[in-house]
């Protein structure tokens, strides 16, 4: 059977090359949806490298964060709004060489940074989690909310001034807007809306036929 | 065997595929945008490897920060480019130029 | 070398199977039944024509829906079109993953299990979304934004459902949340008492994230033909029609799990006799116990649809947003102080 360190080395291999291959596609796809799809598909695999550095509570919440919500309202931007494919599209191939150039120079300084010779020295040790005798969400949630509990705080501020930014930047008055106020529709009656009168029972006018009753009908043979 | 510059190295890599995205696709706002979650996703990345490997949780709670970070920024960015394209119909960044002097 | 092979793919995927297949038949009957309660409350027969009682109606019907033609509309995004269906189907199933159904019975006991299942609930709208956006048709795409809307809103009351039985359980394990229900009480140990009104907004957030009567705006026969998959037709509806009602099941059975107490039995700890082994499981608990809780809740779902008339959009939207997430919000608070001042009995497992 396969050797579980090679193992993983393959599944990272086969991760990785999806995921570049999705940023490469987010990049040079034509259509925006397309585009924003391949994004997810490259959050997605994200998620899965992360799995195998054991980092499972934020590979999740990158798929929910991400994925669930944030690459939703893109694919929801993009669908509502009516973009002209070949106007943002222009300058494309004129940029294309800087583009590649700038990104190579960038990758082969990184590369000269990093020192991949000298990193590859460091195999994945134990799971810290697992050391500590917790689970990666155990073990992240402790952290924050012990020794970062006033950044956590902050970062709820953040996201709330977020919402309230959102709202106030896309919310439009419309002067032609029909609007019902919902707690007044829950809040009415039956008696408001329809007014019930008694009244004594009309006689018929003598000169009209009866009308023949359709129980008496099936009742008689 | 999977060793830290495996992750660093897709890191980078994600970052600069993320670099050209930002040269090559000037005109479109939305694939901008997409380029900067990219970004932020490779700078994850290496906090998450570097967690991973020198047995520190502050890797990791920083890219839950970036993450809640993050969200709130594409929100806002997309209401923004919502209200842009309402008002100019237009996402082309080129034509966005009525500050200049 | 031949034992690995077999532990580590071999048996997998019979265990994998042993999920979906029951899976598969479980919602041609679930259809069935489904077709059956509402003609009965409607004071009709259902279907009773095909095979005895007309138990044979959902195999008839998906062998029609095979043998038909799927249609491309013209100027159809051909690869999304056809990509959308399995994307609803894929984590439809996927979730089930991680559901115990009983002691030691689970595919994947794993720690995250329920990051994993809110993980894969949200990624269902991404076939919704497609479908609409690339059938090239007004009423798919009024569909599509209109259950996008309504699943990531309704998604927030039901994450913040399930804070509130992680903060009592302690553990995103579902397995731990079972064993976290156990107790000498019978039902009245599981969650569903100290989180009475989580528990109603958990499953009417269910329902709503099924898109399901009432709130099948998404869908909405009358109004946008039938929404995102109006352009739908054979095999590719039928995949569609797989994952919502294997989404239905999945919220029944994650609701019985989360809530009423899993594979445990309701007199637990009232009994003690032992008499045989057939008959101990009325109260050790067993997966028959959530069986018949998860039933009781896909019932619910037919009696919602034969009861109540759809829901306006807005009304949806308020009910979310104005009504749902702040109980919920609130709940998270009371669960907090349950869990602290030690006002509910937390099993520990067995």
């Amino acid at each position: 059977m396969i050797d579980p360190n090679l193992f993983q080395l393959i599944c990272f291999y086969a991760f990785g090359v999806v995921t570049v291959g999705a940023a490469l596609a987010v990049i040079t796809l034509k259509n925006s949806v397309h585009a924003v799809l391949a994004l997810v598909l490259t959050f997605f695999s994200t998620a899965c490298i992360w799995l195998l550095a054991e980092a499972e509570f934020l590979a999740i919440a990158l798929i929910v964060v991400y994925v669930g919500a944030v690459m939703v309202l893109f694919l929801f931007v993009v669908m509502m709004l009516d973009i002209k494919q070949e106007q943002v599209r222009e300058g494309f191939i004129r940029y294309l060489p800087v583009g590649i150039v700038v990104a190579l120079v960038m990758l082969v300084e990184m590369l000269a940074l990093i020192g991949v010779r000298a990193m590859q020295a460091i195999p994945m040790g134990a799971n810290p989690a697992a050391a500590a005798g917790m689970s990666n969400t155990a073990w992240l949630g402790t952290a924050l909310y012990t020794q970062y509990l006033l950044p956590f705080e902050i970062a709820a501020l953040i996201l709330t001034v977020g919402v309230v930014a959102a709202v106030a930047l896309t919310l439009r008055q419309r002067a032609d807007r029909r609007h019902e106020s919902a707690s007044q529709q829950v809040r009415v009656n039956a008696r408001d809306r329809v007014r019930i009168v008694k009244m004594a029972a009309e006689q018929p006018a003598r000169t009209t036929a009866q009308p023949q009753q359709p129980g008496d009908q099936e009742a008689k043979p | 065997m999977i060793t830290l510059s495996h992750f660093i190295v897709l890191g980078a890599v994600l970052f600069c595929i993320a670099v050209a995205g930002l040269f090559i696709n000037r005109k479109n706002v939305i694939v901008l945008l997409m380029a900067i979650e990219l970004m932020l996703l490779a700078v994850n990345m290496n906090f998450v490897a570097f967690s991973r490997f020198l047995g520190d949780v502050s890797g990791q709670v920083f890219v839950f920060f970036i993450l809640t970070v993050a969200a709130a920024e594409s929100a806002i960015g997309l209401a923004i480019l919502v209200l842009l394209f309402r008002n100019r119909s237009t996402i082309n960044i080129a034509e966005i130029d009525s500050m200049k002097g | 070398m031949g034992e690995q092979i077999l532990n580590q793919l071999v048996w997998p995927i019979i265990y994998i199977l042993c999920i979906a297949v029951p899976l598969i038949l479980a919602v041609a009957m679930f259809v069935y039944w489904e077709r059956k309660v509402i003609g009965w409350m409607h004071v009709r027969m259902g279907p009773n024509k095909i095979g005895p009682l007309g138990l044979l109606q959902a195999f008839a019907d998906v062998v029609k829906l095979l043998i038909k033609e799927v249609i491309l509309p013209s100027s159809a995004n051909r690869f999304l079109y056809y990509l959308a269906p399995l994307l609803a189907l894929v984590p439809a199933f996927a979730a089930w993953a991680v559901i115990p159904f009983g002691e030691r019975m689970v595919l994947s006991n794993a720690n995250a299990g329920v990051l994993y299942l809110l993980a894969m609930t949200s990624l269902g709208v991404y076939g919704i979304i497609l479908a609409g956006w690339a059938s090239n048709s007004r009423y798919a795409l009024l569909g599509a934004m209109r259950s996008a809307a309504q699943v990531i809103s309704y998604e927030l009351a039901m994450g913040l459902c399930l804070v509130c039985v992680l903060v009592l359980a302690g553990s995103l394990n579902l397995t731990d949340i079972v064993h976290a229900q156990a107790g000498g009480k019978g039902f009245l140990d599981w969650f569903w008492l100290p989180l009475l009104p989580v528990f109603v907004i958990y499953f009417i957030s269910g329902v709503a994230e099924t898109n399901r009567a009432p709130f099948d705006v998404a869908e909405g026969e009358s109004e946008i033909v039938a929404g995102f998959h109006v352009e739908y037709s054979g095999s590719a509806f039928a995949i569609f029609f797989l994952a919502e009602y294997a989404n239905m099941i999945l919220v029944s059975f994650l609701a019985s799990v989360l809530f009423l107490g899993g594979w445990l039995s309701p007199f637990q700890g009232w009994i003690t006799a032992d008499v045989s082994p057939w008959v101990n499981w009325i109260w050790t608990g067993g997966f028959i116990w959530l069986f018949i809780k998860a039933f009781l809740f896909a019932f619910m779902f037919l009696w919602f649809r034969a009861s109540f008339p759809r829901y306006r959009y807005d009304q949806i939207m308020r009910l979310g947003w104005k009504v749902f997430i702040p109980i919920a919000i609130a709940w998270v608070l009371v669960a907090g102080c349950m869990k602290y001042f030690g006002w509910v009995s937390i099993g520990t497992g067995v």
